[in-house]
């Protein structure tokens, strides 16, 4: 909590990520949590194309600690045949509550008819879902803009908010064009000027803070969202407010 | 702990890594010195060492000329890049020869094919180090055992590993064992709980902040520093103390 405004990380990974000593260790991760009042991190497993085996290891998660995470549930069209009943397992009985997909991990760009049908339940219950988003062909943020209008009561955000210059201005533009379009902020590349620059030219009602826990400390990229020359009432939409309204917690 | 939406350091804050001017492809936010102090002001830095983005780029000499308008002012510090060239080997031992040079900073030189081999660079080191001039050197597409074999060989030699990212997180630590005189800055230190487990590990007094402005937003690592579980008297260390030892030529541990 921060001057009494809930704050919520919209990007974390389960799972251990020793080649970059990021583990999900709980205790670590609650720790880096504590020390700068963020209440909830949202997490999810983007490791396993079954989408069930990571699901798995982030309902465990949750469960250890339900009132300071929340999961989000991965599928992947590399096997797609089982995506829809997979999200519907992850989200009726195991109680996640939107979805994580990585378009690096697939053959497909993210606005291609394999990807539809999550789409489709996304938008079915009105769910959000976060994407990475970069320089990677497939995870173009410019191409949300299509999904957005498809899919219009599913809410679509730009993890990293392309992470630099010409993704980051197509997920701007994605989201000046269309309301269910969101932009996240972690980011190892920490450019100045760039929590400035989503406020000002999508609106702090459309950013998200995230953080990339465990593969990251939550603490810096909390502290850029701190630091940024924007208005308190930006920082508390952007620290949870807008979380919290997407996420209905 | 109360906390705030608004946050400025509550220890004196030296800076270890700031670049100024232009790259050819991004210009900088800040085109000017006082601009650069405004935006030291709106996060509470007191002091920055500063070096030409030219100095990486193109030229290091061409650079270093470039640094010169910047330094009329008492709280920029001046970082000359250096190269074992002559040409650069001169004009550092100019300004040596004018006691101006307190730290060196050698750019990557790989992409141009020049591997860190002490055949490259040993007359440069060895004039570093016998002058107790300590040395940055930026760790993005840096070789592990190239620094660990090279800088082996100048054990004097008190060197400040700039930009540690979590890709490389599995050597910092080797690296740090076998360096007892390099110190690590801390602008891209992310890995969870890293700063803890680092300072726990080798002792506060082997860690610099640096930001890395104009790379990267001048506040988040300073925000991370002060809300880890270091002492008081250990965040003064890394914000400042230990840099200002290194510059008066106390850097070194062993």
């Amino acid at each position: 909590m921060i001057e009494e405004q809930r704050v919520i990380d919209f990007h974390g990974h389960t799972g251990r990520l020793d080649r970059y000593n990021g583990v999900d260790d709980p205790a670590l991760v609650l720790h880096a949590m504590d020390r700068v009042g963020i209440d909830v991190s949202c997490v999810f497993n983007i490791f396993h194309p079954d989408g069930t085996t990571g699901n798995d290891i982030t309902a465990r998660f949750v469960a250890d600690h339900p009132d300071r995470f929340v999961g989000f549930a991965y599928v992947s069209p590399m096997m797609p045949e089982g995506m829809v009943a997979e999200l519907t397992r992850a989200i009726d009985e195991l109680g996640l509550v939107a979805i994580k997909l990585y378009p690096p991990y697939t053959q497909w760009d993210l606005n291609e008819p394999i990807w539809h049908p999550i789409y489709a339940f996304a938008n079915d219950r009105g769910l959000a879902i976060i994407f990475h988003t970069g320089t990677d062909p497939h995870s173009d943020p410019g191409l949300l803009a299509d999904c957005a209008a498809q899919f219009p009561n599913a809410n679509f955000v730009a993890g990293h908010a392309g992470n630099v210059d010409a993704p980051r201005a197509a997920a701007i533009k994605a989201a000046q064009d269309y309301p269910n379009v969101y932009l996240e902020t972690c980011s190892t590349f920490r450019t100045p000027g760039v929590i400035e620059q989503l406020v000002n030219e999508a609106g702090a009602d459309r950013v998200l803070f995230g953080s990339d826990i465990a593969l990251m400390d939550s603490r810096p990229q909390l502290g850029k969202i701190i630091t940024a020359d924007i208005s308190d009432e930006a920082k508390r939409m952007v620290c949870g407010g807008n979380a919290a309204r997407l996420l209905g917690i | 702990m109360s906390l705030q939406f608004a946050f400025s350091p509550r220890v004196p804050v030296f800076d270890a890594n700031v670049r100024v001017g232009d790259l050819h492809y991004q210009p900088s936010p800040c085109r000017n010195r006082d601009q650069l102090l405004a935006e030291m002001d709106r996060h509470g830095v007191e002091k920055a060492l500063i070096y030409h983005a030219q100095t990486e780029e193109v030229s290091p000499i061409d650079g270093n000329g470039f640094l010169e308008e910047w330094l009329e002012d008492s709280r920029l510090f001046p970082q000359w890049s250096i190269m074992p060239t002559p040409d650069s080997m001169a004009q550092v031992e100019a300004l040596h020869e004018q006691g101006r040079v307190r730290n060196v900073r050698l750019h990557n030189m790989r992409y141009v094919g020049m591997p860190f081999r002490p055949w490259a660079f040993a007359p440069m080191l060895s004039w570093l180090s016998e002058n107790r001039i300590p040395l940055w050197i930026p760790l993005p597409d840096a070789d592990a055992d190239e620094l660990a074999t090279t800088l082996s060989a100048f054990p004097e030699l008190v060197t400040v590993l700039v930009g540690a990212h979590y890709s490389h997180a599995l050597w910092v630590r080797p690296l740090m064992t076998t360096l007892p005189n390099t110190y690590l800055e801390l602008s891209r230190i992310e890995p969870l709980g890293e700063v803890e487990a680092l300072c726990s590990e080798y002792g506060a007094e082997r860690f610099v902040y640096g930001s890395w402005y104009d790379r990267l937003a001048m506040g988040s690592m300073l925000f991370y520093l002060h809300h880890s579980d270091i002492s008081e008297s250990d965040l003064e260390l890394i914000c400042a103390g230990n840099l200002l030892r290194i510059l008066q030529g106390e850097g070194r541990h062993d």
